[in-house]
């Protein structure tokens, strides 16, 4: 009779976890959307920023026979110094959305390291944070709170510190890894090199003459000096909502599966239970009869 | 008039997106002026106000903080950090122009830039 009582709680006790995690994911399908939307706000600004970036860069290089001669395009072919970045989420409970991060960073950094360069970590989201700090790696920057709720001066104030680095020369790369959404059910992790820029991964737009672009102020360092700096910042700072639209959904699916089984665990449960109290009324049945048997 | 396309994009998404006549953007060497057919340029903005004039010959200002402008052949693309569109009716009108203020005077810029788009700003009030 013990087994049945505690069959019941079980079944109690599954329930209730089943309710907690249907509740986690109509709270992460709403923020989901929210962050969706302002994902894909943002993206156009991204895009065309973008753009506009590699229509100088272009006209720049078309000028200049050599190549581009700017400090933030001119890749140092042996860095001695690498800056990694990476966002993670500041809560838990969204499958494997952070550890893939964090595999790619491990991964990137480990790659260095063999190459004898120095790596210094930045991390952002708590989850990262912990689990670099459990391995003992060191981070130069961590920073709590700001992928749960983005915010461009924060952002603005990590990666600035990190450019300063770099243009005094005491980094050759930045180097920005997270996990972005690629829609409901899927995420994908994106490595991107963010200083110095890499021209040759931008895609090549046809549009104008560019020879024929006029540039204002005219020397063209200024301009291309202010939009690669927006660039960066920019990037960080859509890195930042695309990690969080895509952490929700992980999430949410997350949660989705959790409630799902949860629900096929109360199935066997209750299969258990209720065989349970067929044997324990057929034993009662059998001790009715025997004891008839024996008064006969 | 010929009109050409104008689009005014913010981190926040697309703010204007329309058929215009003229517009007037504050350029980081000066403000100038853009019709249909401009030649083609890239340059920085500085905080101020562009002023539209529309299809309907209405004219829209709207306060930025700075940013670039693109113009080509096809249209003219403003690349800007806050905007606040000054449009409306009079208490609308009065709310966004006390956003506009508080956009404006957040900009990094210098203080003169910033007092000549304030005042640009209040005058519109009147």
């Amino acid at each position: 009779m013990a087994n049945l009582k505690e069959i019941k709680r079980k079944i109690a006790s599954v329930k209730g976890t089943q309710k907690t995690t249907r509740a986690m994911k109509l709270v992460s399908s709403a923020k989901l959307k929210r962050a969706e939307e302002i994902a894909t706000r943002s993206k156009v600004y991204a895009t065309k920023l973008t753009e506009l970036l590699t229509e100088i860069a272009q006209k720049m290089s078309q000028s200049n026979e050599e190549g581009i001669d700017n400090v933030f395009m001119k890749e140092n072919k042996n860095p001695k110094r690498v800056d990694i970045v990476f966002v993670t989420s500041d809560k838990g409970l969204c499958g494997g959305f952070n550890h893939q991060t964090i595999k790619q960073a491990n991964k990137i950094m480990q790659e260095y390291i063999d190459a004898g360069v120095e790596v210094r970590l930045s991390g952002v989201g708590k989850k990262g944070i912990a689990f670099f700090k459990y391995n003992q790696v060191e981070m130069l920057n961590q920073i709590d709170d700001l992928s749960s709720k983005p915010d461009y001066a924060r952002s603005t104030e990590l990666i600035s510190s990190l450019v300063k680095d770099y243009v005094a020369g005491e980094t050759d790369k930045i180097i920005l890894i997270h996990n972005g959404y690629v829609n409901m059910i899927m995420q994908k992790v994106h490595t991107q090199q963010l200083l110095p820029v890499d021209v040759s991964t931008l895609e090549i737009t046809n549009s104008v003459a560019l020879s024929e672009m006029e540039v204002e102020p005219d020397d063209d360092d200024t301009l291309l000096d202010a939009l690669v700096q927006k660039y960066v910042e920019y990037s960080m700072y859509y890195a930042l909502l695309d990690s969080l639209a895509a952490e929700h959904s992980a999430r949410m699916q997350a949660m989705d599966a959790a409630t799902n089984n949860a629900g096929e665990m109360v199935k066997k449960l209750s299969v258990k239970y209720n065989k349970a109290r067929q044997e324990a009324i057929t034993t009662e049945l059998i001790e009715i009869i025997s004891g008839m048997e024996s008064l006969k | 008039m010929e009109l050409m396309k104008l689009e005014i994009v913010t981190p926040n998404g697309v703010i204007f997106d329309d058929e215009v006549k003229q517009v007037t953007v504050p350029g980081g060497e000066g403000e100038f002026g853009i019709l249909a057919g401009h030649a083609t340029v890239v340059s920085l903005l500085d905080t101020g106000v562009i002023s539209i004039e529309r299809k309907d010959n209405r004219v829209v200002s709207v306060a930025v903080n700075g940013g670039y402008v693109k113009v080509d052949e096809e249209k003219t693309l403003c690349m800007v950090d806050g905007a606040v569109a000054l449009s409306g009716d009079d208490t609308n009108l009065a709310k966004a122009i006390s956003e506009a203020k508080e956009l404006l005077e957040k900009a990094q810029s210098s203080s003169t830039t910033i007092a000549a788009a304030i005042s640009k700003v209040e005058s519109i009030k009147k």
